[in-house]
C-alpha cells in the first residue's frame, strides 16, 4: 500500500475531516483499505467504519481477523450490522460465522433475530464512541527504540509505532515477556528515550516539559529504610513541598489506599499487598495525569491481586483518583481483559502493534460472562498467531534481518509434560483452558508450546494446540525412545543444532569451544538473549545425546566421544 | 551527661594535637615510658587514624560516585583501582616519608601527614570499591522510582545511594581501621637513616619499651592498645552496625538482629533527640527543599559545556601527568646497574619463598583447626572471640616484642621474620576458614553420616571443597598482606643497631636508609609488580574457580 495514501488519511483525520478519509478509502481496492484502516487508532477505525457504506464495510470482512470485523461491526447500529452481514459474499459469509466462537456467533445471531429494521439499539453492546472528543495526553510518532551491540550492530526492540494515550480510559498493554511492553511504557514515561520518534505531552516535546507521571512497579520499588509515610513524601519532596504540606498530602493517600495507621511502619513489615498500597499511595500523592502501572500485580499471590485490582477499580470508577488515564502493561490476558478499556497488543522481534481494540464491556466485568471470555480468547488467538500482523504498514528505514530462528526458552521436561496432557485430553485443547487448567501463565505457557511447535510434536491454530501424530508417539513412548525421538526432531527442525551437530562431526576430535556459537548468536541478538538460546540449545543437546557440554572447558563435545573411552560396552553409538 | 564529658574531652584533645602538628619538626622523638603517657599516646595514634578515615570516606564518596556515574571514568577507573588495591602499600612508606618531610621541612606537619597518608592508601581501597559496587547494583526499578519522581540528586543521594550502600561501606570501614592499625604501627616506629622520625602513639611507645626491655611498660602499652580497640568496637562499630540494619535491604524481617546497649543509650537520651529536632532535622529540611528547588527550576538537566571541557582538561592533565611520571621511572630504571639489579631480583626471590612458606604454614594449622572450630558450634563460641582479640592486635605492634623474645632465646631475623610474617596472616585464613566451616549445610553433613563415609572421605568430599572459596579469599588477603609485612619483617632498627635478613623488603628499607633513591624505586616497583601479576595470575583464577564450582548454593 502506498504511505502518501496513508499520511492522507492521518492527516484529514488529524485535521478532523473523517468524511474526506472515509471517502480517501473507498477509492481503494478492499484489501489496501483494510490495511490503513487497521494501522489507525482503533477509535478512528471505529469513525470510519461508520462512514463506509454497508457494501464496501463487507468487501473488507474478509480483510481482517475475524473477530475485528466483529468488534468493527458493533459500532454501527443493529440494523446495518445487519445489512453489512446480508451483503457479504457468500462463501466470506459462511467463513466469518464458522470462525466465531459460539458464544459470539450465538449473540450476533440473537442481536440480528431481535432487530428488525427499526428495532432501538441493544444496550449491552454497541458502545457507539462519541467523536473524537477524548483529549490526547501523549502521543507518540513513529518510536523506534534500538540498542548498540558491543561490535556496533543496532538491534531494533521496539519497530516504529504510533500511540495514542487518551483521557478518561485505562489502557492495557499486553505482550509475552521480553516483547519490549516495558521499554515502551518507559518511553512513554520520559524514562528512556527514544532511538528515533518523538513523545509528545499535550503536544509538546516531553525534553520540554516535566509531565506529571507516577508509576507502579512490579517489585514495589519502596525504600525499605524509609517508614510507609516517609516513602509517600519521597516525591512530594522532591517537588519542594514544605514539611506540613507534604505530611497531610501523604496522609491523605495512605487513607485512600486503605493504609490509616500504617504511617510507621516500614516496608518490611508489610505483607506483598499491603507493600503495594505503599506504592500505589507513593504513585497517587504526586496526582499524575497519567499513572502507569508497570505490571503491578505480578509479584502478588492470585487472591491479593485480585483484591488489590478491585479496589483500584473502585477508586478509579467512583473517580476518586486524580489521574486523568491509566497505562497499565501486563501479561495478564485476563487482567487485561477485566480492567481495560482499550487493550493494545505488542509482537515480538521487534515489537510491533499488533492489535488496538477498545473493550465495550461494562464495568464492574464478570469473569465468567461470555463477553469476557470472548475477548480473552480473541486475545489468546491474537497473541498466539504471528501472521495476523495487524501493524502499521511497513515503512522500514533497516531492512529486514536474514531469517533468524529463535528456540522458545523451554526444557524439554516440560514439553514432555504438555504433550501426555494433551494426550490424555484427546489430544487437542484451548490454550486458554490449558493455561487455567495447569495454573500457569502465559507466559510460562507459550515458550513450551512453541517448542512442542517447533520440533513438530504440536501444532497451534487460532488459541487451540492440537498434538500431532509424532507428539502422540513421544508423549506415548519411554524414556530412550522419547531422547531418541527428541533428538530426530531437534536435528530436523533446529537450525542452530544442525550447525553445532555438523560442526562437531567435522573436527577430528570432536570438540568446538562454545564461545564460537556465543559469537554466532552475539550477531542476531542481544546479550541476556544470547545467555537464554545457549541455555536453551544445551539443554535440549544434552537431553537429546547430540553433545554435551563441558563447562571446565568451555567445550561442546561430540556425544560419541565422551563414550568413547568405553566402546565395548556403548556399542550402540 | 556521659555524651558532654565525652565531648569536652575530644574537643580538649584536638586542640592539643593541633598545637602539637603546627610545632617545629622533632628529629628525635623521645618517647616517654610512664604508664600514665598511655593514655596521650593513645588518643595521638586514634587521631592519625580518625582523620585517615575521614578522608579515606571523602575520596570514597567521590571517586565511587564518580566510576559508577561516568561511562568514560568507569572504564579506567575501576581497573586502576583495583590495581592500587593489590599493591603493598607499606613498601611506600619510605617514600611517601620522604617525600612528605622534604614537603614540610620545619613543621611535625610533614611527618604527621605522611602517616594519614599512608593509613589512607592502605585502608581506602576496599571502600570504595564497596561503594561502587553497591551504587551499580542499586535495583533498577528503585533507581527509575527516583528519576520518575524527579529526586534532586542531593535526595537521591540521602535517601537512595547512601542508605543503600551503607551496610557495605560500614563494614569495610571497620576493615579498613582494623587494616589502618597496621600502618599506624609501622609508620610510629619509622627510622630514616640516622634521622629518628618516631611519631608519638602507641606503636612507638611499644617498640620503646621493647627497645628498653621494659616488660612492664610492653604489657601496659598492649592492654591499653587492646582496651582502645576494643573499646572502638564498642562504642563506634557496634553502635553503628546496629543501627545499620534499618539499611538491610530485605524484603522480610528477619528473626535476629543485633543489639548495641550504647545504641538504647543513645536513642533514649532526651537531650540528644531534642539536639537533633533543633539542629538536624531543620538543616536537612532546608537542604532538601533547597536541592528539590533548584532541581525543579533546571529542567533540562542536559550537561554544561564548561564542566565537560573542565573534565576533559583534568583529564588530558592527569594522563600528562601519568606519562611524565611513567617516562622519569623508566629512566631511572634503565640507570639501575646490573649488581643493583641482582639483588632486587635475589631479594625479590627471598621473599617470594618465604612468603609462600608462610601461608603453607599458615593453611597448615588453620585448615583443621577452624574446620574444627566452624564444625562444633559451642567451641566456636568460646574460640571466636578470643581469637578475634588476638588477631585485633596489629601484627606490626607485635614486632618489637616479638624480636626481642627471639632474640633472648637466640634467634636471628631469618626465622623472627617468618614469625613475624605469620603473625601478620595467619587470623585472616583462620577467620575465613571457620566461616567456611559454620556455612557447610547440615543435609551435607547428614548425608556423610548417613552413608558412613570415612573421616578421609568426609575430609576430601565434603568439608576441603566446602571451605575451599573461603580460604581462597583467606589467601588473597593473607598473600597481601604478607608481602606488606616483609617491608617492616626483614629490616628493623633495634637497640640502635640494625638487623636484617635476604629479602626485598630488606633491600626497600635498606635503600631508604642509605637514601639510594633509585634502589628504592627500582625495588618497590618490582615488589608492586609481583604483587599484583600473583593476584592476577593465581588468585583471580582460583577465585574465579571457587565461585563457580565449589559454590554451595541454597
Amino acid at each position: 500500500m502506498p504511505p502518501p495514501t496513508f499520511e492522507a488519511v492521518r492527516e484529514v483525520l488529524s485535521q478532523g475531516r473523517p468524511d474526506e478519509a472515509a471517502a480517501i478509502i473507498q477509492r481503494l481496492d478492499a484489501s489496501a483499505a483494510a490495511g490503513i484502516l487497521a494501522a489507525l487508532p482503533f477509535e478512528q477505525q471505529q469513525i470510519l467504519f461508520r462512514l463506509l457504506p454497508a457494501d464496501f464495510a463487507a468487501a473488507l470482512v474478509s480483510h481482517f481477523p475475524y473477530y475485528h470485523e466483529y468488534v468493527l461491526l458493533h459500532s454501527r447500529p443493529t440494523r446495518e450490522i445487519r445489512a453489512i452481514v446480508d451483503q457479504l459474499d457468500p462463501t466470506e459469509r459462511m467463513r466469518f460465522l464458522d470462525e466465531l466462537p459460539e458464544e459470539a456467533w450465538q449473540r450476533l445471531m440473537d442481536e440480528l433475530a431481535a432487530a428488525p429494521a427499526e428495532a432501538p439499539e441493544p444496550a449491552a453492546v454497541s458502545p457507539v464512541i462519541p467523536a473524537p472528543a477524548v483529549e490526547k495526553i501523549i502521543e507518540a510518532r513513529q518510536v523506534q527504540k534500538s540498542f548498540q551491540q558491543p561490535d556496533g550492530r543496532e538491534i531494533q526492540v521496539i519497530a516504529p509505532l504510533d500511540l495514542c494515550v487518551e483521557s478518561d480510559a485505562i489502557i492495557a498493554l499486553l505482550g509475552a515477556s521480553g516483547c519490549g511492553k516495558s521499554t515502551l511504557l518507559r518511553i512513554l514515561a520520559g524514562l528512556t528515550t527514544p532511538s528515533s520518534g518523538a513523545v509528545l505531552w499535550h503536544g509538546r516535546a516531553l525534553s520540554e516539559c516535566s509531565p506529571h507521571v507516577a508509576i507502579v512497579f512490579q517489585s514495589f520499588a519502596l525504600f525499605p529504610w524509609l517508614t510507609v509515610l516517609e516513602n509517600v513524601e519521597v516525591p512530594l519532596l522532591a517537588r519542594g513541598m514544605p514539611h506540613y504540606q507534604r505530611h497531610r498530602r501523604a496522609l491523605e493517600a495512605l487513607k485512600s489506599v486503605g493504609l490509616k495507621g500504617f504511617e510507621n511502619a516500614f516496608p518490611k513489615e508489610l505483607s506483598g499487598g499491603m507493600k503495594q498500597r505503599v506504592g500505589f499511595a507513593r504513585a497517587l500523592a504526586v496526582e499524575p495525569e497519567v499513572l502507569f502501572m508497570d505490571e503491578p500485580f505480578s509479584a502478588l499471590d492470585v487472591l491479593t491481586a485480585e483484591n488489590l485490582r478491585g479496589e483500584l477499580m473502585e477508586l478509579w470508577l467512583k473517580k476518586q483518583i486524580p489521574t486523568k488515564s491509566i497505562f497499565l502493561v501486563t501479561h495478564n490476558i485476563e487482567e487485561a481483559v477485566l480492567l481495560a478499556d482499550r487493550v493494545i497488543v505488542l509482537g515480538r522481534n521487534p515489537a510491533r502493534m499488533r492489535a488496538d481494540f477498545r473493550i465495550p464491556i461494562t464495568q464492574p466485568r464478570d469473569r465468567k460472562s461470555a463477553e469476557f471470555l470472548l475477548y480473552v480468547d480473541y486475545i489468546y488467538k491474537v497473541m498466539t498467531q504471528p501472521e495476523l500482523e495487524l501493524a502499521p504498514p511497513a515503512r522500514r528505514e533497516q531492512p529486514a534481518r536474514p531469517p533468524f530462528q529463535r528456540l522458545p526458552h523451554a526444557k524439554p521436561g516440560g514439553m514432555a509434560g504438555l504433550l501426555e496432557f494433551l494426550n490424555d485430553r484427546g489430544g487437542k485443547e484451548d490454550l486458554y483452558h490449558l493455561a487455567d487448567e495447569l495454573l500457569m501463565e502465559v507466559d510460562d505457557l507459550f515458550p513450551i508450546v512453541e517448542e512442542a511447535e517447533l520440533l513438530g510434536f504440536a501444532k497451534s491454530h487460532e488459541g487451540d494446540v492440537e498434538i500431532t501424530p509424532a507428539g502422540k508417539t513421544f508423549a506415548e513412548a519411554d524414556i530412550a525412545t522419547r531422547k531418541s525421538l527428541f533428538r530426530e526432531a531437534a536435528l530436523a527442525h533446529v537450525l542452530l543444532m544442525q550447525q553445532i551437530r555438523s560442526a562437531l562431526e567435522k573436527k577430528s576430535d570432536g570438540a568446538i569451544p562454545l564461545e564460537f556459537f556465543r559469537d554466532v548468536l552475539d550477531e542476531h541478538l542481544p546479550e541476556e538473549d544470547v545467555q537464554r538460546q545457549i541455555e536453551t540449545v544445551l539443554n535440549w543437546g544434552r537431553y537429546a545425546e547430540i553433545f554435551t557440554y563441558d563447562s571446565e572447558t568451555d567445550r561442546l563435545l561430540l556425544h560419541q566421544a565422551t563414550s568413547a573411552t568405553d566402546q565395548s560396552s556403548a556399542p550402540l553409538h | 551527661m556521659p555524651i558532654i564529658l565525652a565531648g569536652l574531652a575530644l574537643f580538649y584533645g584536638l586542640l592539643s594535637f593541633g598545637r602539637y602538628w603546627i610545632g617545629p619538626v622533632s628529629t628525635q622523638a623521645e618517647i616517654d615510658l610512664h604508664p600514665a603517657a598511655l593514655p596521650k599516646y593513645a588518643l595521638y595514634s586514634l587521631l592519625r587514624i580518625a582523620i585517615a578515615y575521614g578522608f579515606s570516606l571523602g575520596f570514597t564518596l567521590i571517586y565511587g560516585y564518580l566510576a559508577a556515574y561516568n561511562r568514560k571514568a568507569e572504564r579506567f577507573m575501576i581497573p586502576l583501582l583495583d590495581t592500587l588495591q593489590s599493591i603493598p602499600v607499606l613498601s611506600f612508606l619510605p617514600g611517601v616519608m620522604i617525600s612528605m618531610v622534604a614537603l614540610f621541612p620545619t613543621r611535625q606537619l610533614g611527618v604527621e601527614l605522611g602517616c594519614v597518608l599512608l593509613i589512607f592508601t592502605g585502608q581506602v581501597w576496599n571502600m570504595t570499591f564497596s561503594f561502587y559496587s553497591s551504587l551499580k547494583n542499586i535495583p533498577r526499578e528503585m533507581y527509575e522510582a527516583a528519576q520518575v519522581y524527579q529526586l534532586s540528586w542531593w535526595q537521591r543521594f540521602r535517601q537512595l545511594e547512601l542508605p543503600y550502600a551503607a551496610i557495605g561501606l560500614i563494614w569495610n570501614s571497620m576493615m579498613s581501621v582494623a587494616g589502618g592499625w597496621f600502618f599506624l604501627m609501622a609508620c610510629e616506629m619509622f627510622v630514616l637513616g640516622n634521622r629518628d622520625l618516631r611519631l608519638p602513639g602507641l606503636g612507638s611507645y611499644l617498640q620503646t619499651a621493647a627497645n628498653a626491655g621494659n616488660t612492664r611498660a610492653i604489657l601496659a602499652g598492649l592492654a591499653i592498645m587492646i582496651g582502645v580497640i576494643v573499646l572502638i568496637d564498642r562504642v563506634v562499630w557496634r553502635p553503628v552496625i546496629t543501627w545499620a540494619e534499618k539499611f538491610k535491604f530485605e524484603q522480610v524481617e528477619a528473626a535476629e538482629a543485633p543489639r548495641s546497649h550504647i545504641l538504647d543509650l543513645l536513642r533514649q537520651s532526651r537531650l540528644l533527640s531534642l539536639a537533633a529536632h533543633k539542629s538536624v532535622m531543620p538543616i536537612r529540611e532546608a537542604l532538601d527543599l533547597h536541592f528539590a528547588r533548584a532541581h525543579a527550576s533546571t529542567p533540562t538537566p542536559g550537561k554544561r559545556l564548561a564542566s565537560r571541557w573542565a573534565a576533559r582538561i583534568v583529564g588530558v592533565a592527569a594522563l600528562a601527568g601519568l606519562a611524565y611520571a611513567v617516562v622519569k621511572m623508566l629512566a631511572v630504571a634503565a640507570s639501575v646497574s646490573w649488581s643493583d639489579l641482582h639483588t632486587i631480583l635475589l631479594g625479590a626471590g627471598a621473599t617470594f619463598l618465604r612468603v609462600e612458606f608462610v601461608l603453607a604454614l599458615a593453611a597448615l594449622w588453620t585448615i583443621p583447626v577452624g574446620t574444627v572450630i566452624g564444625l562444633h558450634p559451642r567451641l566456636s563460641a568460646i574460640a571466636q572471640p578470643i581469637a578475634q582479640i588476638a588477631a585485633s592486635v596489629p601484627a606490626t605492634a607485635l614486632f618489637p616484642i616479638i624480636l626481642l623474645v627471639l632474640i633472648r632465646v637466640g634467634g636471628g631475623l631469618g626465622i623472627g621474620s617468618i614469625v613475624l610474617l605469620l603473625l601478620g596472616t595467619q587470623w585472616y585464613m583462620l577467620f575465613n576458614v571457620i566461616a567456611g566451616a559454620t556455612a557447610i549445610p547440615t543435609d551435607l553433613k547428614e548425608v556423610c553420616d548417613v552413608y558412613h563415609l570415612k573421616r578421609v572421605e568426609r575430609w576430601r568430599r565434603l568439608f576441603l571443597p566446602a571451605i575451599f572459596p573461603y580460604l581462597i579469599t583467606g589467601f588473597v588477603t593473607a598473600s597481601g598482606g604478607a608481602w606488606n609485612a616483609s617491608i617492616v619483617a626483614e629490616y628493623f632498627h633495634f637497640r640502635g643497631q640494625t638487623i636484617s635478613t635476604v629479602g626485598l623488603g630488606a633491600v626497600i628499607s635498606q635503600a631508604t636508609d642509605s637514601g639510594n633513591f633509585r634502589m628504592l624505586l627500582m625495588a618497590t616497583m618490582v615488589m608492586a609488580i609481583i604483587v599484583v601479576t600473583i593476584n592476577r595470575v593465581v588468585w583471580r583464577r582460583l577465585y574465579a574457580l571457587a565461585s563457580t564450582r565449589f559454590k554451595l548454593e541454597a
